[in-house]
């Protein structure tokens, strides 16, 4: 509770935490919705049948 | 109801002002007259509720009202059977008591709701960098400058025998750094033997380099390096293999790979295209 209170009084300070913030969430969601494209083509890509050609 | 504006004047300190509460103006409840008694009775509440009973129980007709000094100078309706609504499923546990000050719940209350909006500011912002970048992006290279641009490669950089990729002009770019064993092999190729007839020295400027663009001639896929059964390229979608120097042996395709235009300074940098 103090924390978010801490961050969020001052307008300078929450734009400070939403623009960190809104890195934070870009990497996390690009990283997320990789996995799961990942996840649901299993098989599919090169990067999958790539060591079935490495000689 | 008929409302008395008046300015009493001269008269002010003879008159009295009263006003009375009345509970309602409905037929069913008690007429306006001076009640003795502190206390407004509250009637019990109306049962019916259609458009039609609850005409029927307005004041029509004769509608009389006594005006005077002598009498009440106001009726005001008390209103007090207005039934409020119990609103406690909507409330926040935390006010639901009230007994407790709001001050004990309003850090928790205010938390929440600053940091719900912080989390929609975050969502915007990552909204508004994409669009923004969608449009700065707009401003790159554009394609038809892309499809007429020449790379520049330091070969000093590329290990012997190896084979690396480049991106050039939409297409990938083999440039293959062959070593001694590899450039005799192919110079001593049989030309008869290949479906497209070429010698090696006629593919490449300094022997000891092999660039070649990576496509299959066949229909199109990218060769891996290293591959197949003549040390050179692979072609995995319909089997083609390609030599040391990117000639077709074995499989579909029917050309050797396509070998670009380029020159190699003497610095050790080519230049394709």
């Amino acid at each position: 509770m103090g924390i978010a209170d801490m961050l969020f009084k001052r307008t300078s300070t929450m734009a400070l935490t939403v623009i960190v913030g809104a890195f934070v969430f870009e990497r996390s969601f690009d990283v997320l919705t990789n996995t799961i494209w990942d996840k649901i083509n299993e098989g599919k890509q090169w990067k999958d049948i790539k060591k079935n050609y490495e000689s | 109801m008929i409302s008395a504006v008046a300015k009493s004047g001269n008269l002010a300190p003879y008159l009295k002002n009263t006003s009375q509460a009345v509970v309602s103006s409905l037929k069913t409840s008690v007429k306006p007259v001076v009640v003795s008694s502190d206390k407004v009775v509250a009637p019990t509440p109306v049962s019916k509720s259609t458009d039609f009973s609850l005409g029927s129980a307005l004041n029509r007709g004769k509608i009389s009202v006594q005006y005077g000094l002598n009498g009440p100078l106001q009726i005001r309706s008390a209103h007090t059977d207005v039934r409020v609504p119990d609103f406690t499923y909507y409330r926040k546990t935390s006010t639901l008591d009230p007994t407790k000050k709001a001050e004990a719940s309003e850090s928790s209350r205010k938390t929440f709701a600053y940091t719900v909006t912080a989390g929609g500011f975050v969502l915007t912002t990552y909204a508004a960098k994409n669009l923004v970048g969608t449009f700065v992006t707009s401003m790159s290279a554009s394609a038809d400058v892309l499809a007429l641009a020449s790379i520049e490669v330091n070969l000093n950089d590329i290990p012997e025998g190896k084979s690396v990729t480049f991106k050039w002009r939409g297409k990938p770019l083999f440039i293959r750094h062959r070593n001694g064993k590899e450039i005799a092999t192919e110079s001593g190729v049989d030309l008869g033997s290949l479906r497209d007839p070429q010698h090696d020295t006629e593919r490449v400027k300094d022997p000891k380099w092999l660039i070649v663009i990576g496509v299959c001639t066949h229909l199109g896929c990218v060769p891996v390096a290293n591959a197949g059964d003549f040390g050179g390229y692979y072609c995995p979608c319909h089997g083609s293999h390609y030599d040391a120097s990117g000639r077709i042996r074995k499989g579909p395709a029917p050309l050797n790979l396509e070998v670009p235009p380029y020159e190699i300074k003497d610095d050790g940098m080519v230049i394709v295209g």
